[in-house]
């Protein structure tokens, strides 16, 4: 199941899943309310934010709630997700914009 | 009618700002390939003055004309004695607060926003590209870009941006232009606006659009600026300590305990690291970076080595973490939300300098709305957990009956960002105990990153 079929699986399906996800907390990243669709889809590449966890276990059964609704691969991907290195990005983008420079 | 301030003038105003690299070993920050960076690799992102002071093991570094002259428009701030709290809480212990909240911006961040403008000016930088979350920190670089005349960018995340007007508001009688992000001014904003215009944006999609817009000026005259956890940030922080120690000495006292508040680390760093330095040379203090229970970073996470951003542009950084992908339980403190802490004050605690102290939710809110009614003014969210800790401080020594003298920094004042106690006095905060378990999952995330060797300086 992809993202796009996941979602539209959320809508069609699951009233309860529609009153879950219009639940708002303050994100603390941000300052303000959020609801809860919000932050499964703030991620990177649309994924739910790496936080979603951390930030809703406590008001509900976050875990279950996504392991019941998300992808298998994705869910599993958002449970154990690592950042990758980024740095060697900043480093490379600096060089390309250099080289980009000095062939003008 | 008692006196409740300690004032400094302008003329005594500190000279030179305090480096505790030059009284910690640290571990150095590594780039993609494990080994250690040098400045060269973060010349895209900052200028290189303010990398060769990032680097620095000199202890004082002279603070610029310039940049006291700005400062002079709210510093040095007022050291009050909390009279009002004192009497409340029926305790012998003598309180006083940095009251950083006078700031045009009302919290701390510009103290080191203003120095960072200023050194990308001198070094020829005409724009800078932030992010912004809450929209504090976007605030106070606008604030001080509109002081040296540098053109001011924020990338603030969509939702955030439609819910917060008068954070715009404020970025834009600055002078700095606030757009939402994703925006169309980069190649990242522009690739999501194109699968969904309605997009509301994230905190990692702002940050990256923000260093791209730095690192992709042809001209070279852009870069990227950050409020919190490097080590030149922390640096022009101890401002706040410096002016505390001096206005001690003009009513002969000294702190017994000293208090912040600690997210990203910067403000307590500020007030503490001066302090710190005397620790080091002997003197008898505790020192408490102050988290909430729920995000116990320092208290109970494992030393490795993490990211400083969630685009992880910023090299490696060693940091006590939950991991990258950790963030704390519904906390509400917009200015915590840095899952690792500054790396030299993940080090202090290493060397036994400070001791890492946790406060729920609740008690942070209660000590809050206490300070309020007593010393008068509304604290930021963030400003409660250190003020909760204050509270149990002055109820211990009434306990022991003694004259503690206790000093803590009130980081900023909450005006705001009321929302947040509308929700405490509506009911809806809670007290959250992260469990042991809910902390092995998260430190999963820093499995694959180098463990720092612990290094000890004394």
């Amino acid at each position: 199941m992809n993202k796009k079929n996941m979602d539209e699986n959320r809508k069609e399906n699951d009233p309860e899943n529609k009153m879950v996800e219009n639940r708002a907390r303050r994100c603390p990243m941000l300052g303000g309310e959020v609801p809860f669709s919000y932050c499964i889809q703030c991620g990177d590449g649309s994924f739910p934010c790496f936080k979603v966890f951390d930030c809703w276990w406590e008001i509900f059964d976050v875990v279950s709630h996504l392991k019941e609704h998300l992808p298998e691969d994705m869910f599993e991907k958002i449970s154990r997700w690592k950042p990758e290195p980024k740095t060697a990005r900043l480093v490379d983008l600096a060089h390309r914009v250099r080289k980009g420079e000095s062939q003008n | 009618m008692q006196n409740r301030k300690i004032l400094l003038s302008e003329k005594e105003m500190p000279r030179q700002w305090y480096n505790i690299l030059a009284d910690i070993k640290m571990n150095p920050p590594l780039g993609p390939d494990g080994k250690p960076i040098g400045p060269e690799d973060l010349a895209p992102v900052f200028p290189m003055n303010l990398i060769e002071q990032e680097v620095s093991d000199q202890r004082w570094i002279d603070i610029p004309d310039p940049v006291l002259d700005v400062l002079s428009i709210w510093r040095p701030s007022p050291l009050v004695r909390a009279i009002s709290l004192e009497k409340a809480l029926k305790t012998p212990a003598k309180i006083y607060y940095k009251y950083e909240g006078c700031s045009p911006p009302g919290s701390h961040k510009p103290n080191t926003a203003i120095p960072q403008a200023y050194y990308n000016k001198i070094f020829g930088i005409e724009k800078l590209t932030t992010e912004t979350g809450a929209g504090q920190w976007g605030s106070a670089l606008s604030f001080a870009c509109s002081q040296f005349g540098l053109e001011c960018k924020i990338f603030m995340v969509r939702i955030s941006f439609d819910q917060k007007p008068y954070r715009k508001s404020m970025m834009n009688v600055w002078g700095g232009h606030c757009v939402g992000s994703p925006s169309s001014e980069t190649r990242a904003g522009r690739a999501i606006l194109e699968k969904n215009p309605d997009s509301p944006g994230s905190l990692g999609m702002a940050i990256s659009e923000a260093i791209e817009q730095a690192v992709s000026d042809e001209t070279g005259k852009t870069r990227y600026s950050l409020g919190s956890v490097l080590n030149h940030v922390m640096l022009h922080q101890t401002i706040i300590g410096l002016e505390a120690k001096k206005q001690f000495e003009m009513i002969g006292e000294y702190p017994d305990v000293i208090i912040g508040c600690a997210g990203g680390g910067s403000n307590f760093a500020g007030l503490s690291f001066p302090f710190a330095h005397d620790k080091i040379n002997g003197k008898q203090i505790e020192i408490y970076p102050v988290e909430p229970t729920a995000c116990p970073t320092l208290t109970r996470a494992p030393f490795v080595y993490d990211h400083a951003d969630t685009a992880k542009y910023t090299p490696l950084l060693p940091m006590h973490s939950l991991g990258h992908n950790f963030m704390p339980p519904p906390i509400h403190a917009g200015g915590l939300r840095y899952h690792g802490m500054a790396p030299t004050v993940s080090q202090l605690l290493v060397e036994g300098i400070i001791e890492a102290k946790s406060v729920t939710q609740l008690a942070a809110y209660k000590a809050g709305a206490l300070l309020a009614r007593t010393e008068g003014i509304i604290p930021a969210p963030e400003t409660n957990n250190a003020l909760a800790c204050v509270v149990d401080e002055a109820l211990k020594a009434k306990e022991e009956g003694k004259e503690k003298v206790i000093l803590f920094n009130w980081s900023g004042h909450g005006l705001i960002d009321l929302g947040a106690y509308d929700r405490y006095f509506g009911g809806q905060l809670k007290d959250i105990e992260l469990s042991e378990d809910a902390i092995a999952e998260a430190c999963h995330a820093s499995d694959c990153y180098p463990k720092p060797e612990i290094l000890k300086s004394f």
